[in-house]
């Protein structure tokens, strides 16, 4: 669904990604794993097309979108949540999920879509007309992961979804990103939260100094060598 | 009733205009500070379609006013012997906007890549490097100017020259106002309002959401260019009959369209209204009744009031109001 061939990409001269491949699958939860400053955030900003790519090849649904625009990518079935939520703390909760149903593609499923988050987020339907700004930490997280789904996406990229949450609000992240794949989609996580992400995922990608140096199923990289060496420097 | 509840807004702003046309035509000595006010709320009206609805800072926002005086002045003074009446202003005036939006295409494309601060420290170079590009290379009469008043009386003789520099010009300042009102609300009824509300929130978010981010802020500042071309071509270069750089490349002017706008309510149809209005009469009659002293005494009211409403007078209005007021004040 998603490949990612010898991506490279960097801020100014400086370079971040030295080749990163992957394959995200239809249905499955994929994690990108790898300690502070390995370039996560970069991999899923460069997919996205927040930073522009300088070499490699992004392939969606078989076709090439490496040097679209991000609003071109959201129009194909691609989106992100952003780390840091980036709401409209000024309006409401409805407002910020019907704002999130911009494109063509999104507004014809306005409704359903609507339907959708509604029922996966109830907390959301309750605090529909409350500021966005005024949510919790947990709630504002599920909103931003809310208005994703409101493009209508195939594929999400999230980036670390669970950061500065309490645990309890974790594993409810947790949760809800197994619901958003029992309900079709497809989704491509960054996490710091090694266990719990490995939990829920299907396939998992070891990113170490801007490049994939593992990648495989959940229990191929759980018991490898590279993954001890990346976090435990054995 | 769709329609009606979406542009009920016009309705207050008309009244307005409609009011302060009154009181110019009806009270003998009053057409000048009417039209001095009208100059203003104009200023805003222009600056809001960019600054309020982008949430961009334009520092160099003035030397599209002067583009705009350029455009009429070379009409004028190249086409004067063409005969072509009443003809040549409405040439003045489409050529104003050319060369304003051309202008603004140039800036937009290079400066608009640019975040915030950023955007706003970059535009401050382009209003100064354009007047000495202008003066230096001794374009369009250089440090001269172009002086079209023998133009004018040549071309309608001395008695509607006249009329037109005391009375034609003000009445196309009412126009623009009403037209710039007219396609800000346009704007914010449409998608595009809803993009421009999502990139002045969180041009990030807006990226997320599938917003052509650039495509929008460059639209809002090709129409805000083009408004400030009329009003320069206008209430400047009508009026006065003249154009000089040193005149027409004044950021102070930026600098008023910023309070003006900040003033009234960034983003809001009435916002730049009521702060040209506060504006307005205020440097009027402050000029009047303590000439010399005008900037002194609004700086620290512009503090007050800026501090006491952060969004602007209408920004704080809205807040209070309720449901049918409303939607009659955006």
């Amino acid at each position: 669904m998603l490949k990612v061939e010898g991506l490279e990409s960097g801020y100014g001269t400086m370079q971040v990604l030295w080749g990163a491949d992957l394959e995200v699958k239809k249905g499955t939860i994929t994690t990108v794993l790898g300690p502070n400053g390995a370039g996560k955030s970069t991999l899923l900003n460069t997919i996205f097309g927040l930073v522009k790519p300088w070499n490699g090849r992004i392939i969606l649904n078989g076709e090439d979108v490496t040097f679209d625009p991000p609003h071109d990518k959201v129009e194909k079935g691609l989106t992100i949540v952003l780390e840091g939520r980036h709401l409209f703390p000024s309006m409401t909760v409805r407002e910020n999920l019907i704002l999130g149903a911009y494109t063509d593609r999104a507004m014809e499923k306005l409704e359903s879509s609507l339907e959708l988050v509604y029922s996966l987020f109830p907390v959301l339907k309750e605090r529909a007309e409350q500021m966005a700004g005024t949510l919790s930490g947990g709630e504002q997280q599920m909103l931003a992961i809310a208005r994703s789904l409101m493009t209508n996406p195939d594929i999400v990229l999230m980036d670390e979804p669970s950061q500065g949450l309490a645990p309890k609000l974790v594993m409810e992240v947790f949760d809800t990103i197994t619901k958003l794949k029992n309900e079709g989609l497809t989704i491509l996580l960054v996490e710091q939260n090694v266990f719990a992400s490995l939990e829920i995922s299907d396939y998992a990608y070891v990113l170490n100094e801007g490049r994939i140096v593992l990648g495989g199923t959940i229990d191929e990289v759980k018991d490898s060598e590279e993954i001890k060496k990346v976090y435990l420097g054995l | 009733m769709r329609f009606f509840e979406k542009y009920a807004s016009l309705i207050p702003v008309l009244l307005i205009y409609a009011i302060l046309f009154a009181i110019g035509i009806s009270f003998p000595g009053m057409w000048q500070p009417v039209a001095f006010i009208m100059f203003y709320i104009t200023l805003g009206q222009a600056f809001n379609i960019f600054l309020g609805l982008t949430g961009y800072v334009d520092f160099g926002y003035v030397a599209f006013l002067a583009l705009g005086a350029y455009g009429m002045a070379i009409a004028v003074d190249n086409l004067g012997g063409a005969n072509l009446g009443y003809g040549i202003i409405l040439i003045g005036l489409l050529l104003a906007i050319l060369m304003a939006s051309i202008l603004s295409v140039a800036v937009g494309a290079v400066a608009l890549r640019l975040r915030g601060a950023y955007f706003a420290i970059a535009t401050i170079g382009v209003n100064e490097g354009f007047r000495y590009f202008v003066e230096g290379a001794r374009l369009w009469g250089g440090s001269e100017g172009i002086i079209i008043s023998g133009d004018m009386r040549n071309i309608f003789g001395r008695e509607t020259a006249n009329f037109i520099s005391t009375f034609v010009s003000d009445i196309l300042v009412f126009i623009i106002a009403i037209l710039a009102a007219i396609v800000t609300i346009l704007i914010m009824n449409r998608r595009m309002g809803y993009a421009l509300m999502a990139v002045r929130e969180d041009e990030d978010a807006a990226k997320v959401m599938g917003i052509n981010v650039t495509k929008y802020k460059v639209m809002a500042f090709i129409t805000s260019a083009s408004f400030a071309g009329l009003i320069g071509a206008s209430a400047w270069t009508l009026k006065m009959t003249y154009v000089f750089p040193s005149d027409v490349f004044l950021i102070t002017y930026t600098v008023e369209a910023i309070v003006i706008v900040m003033l009234g309510g960034a983003g809001t149809l009435m916002g730049p209204i009521v702060g040209g209005l506060i504006y307005g009469i205020l440097k009027y009659y402050l000029s009047i009744t303590l000439p010399g002293f005008q900037l002194l005494v609004l700086a620290p009211l512009l503090i007050v009031i800026v501090v006491a409403f952060p969004d602007g007078v209408v920004g704080a209005l809205r807040r209070r109001l309720t449901g049918n007021v409303k939607k009659y004040l955006r």
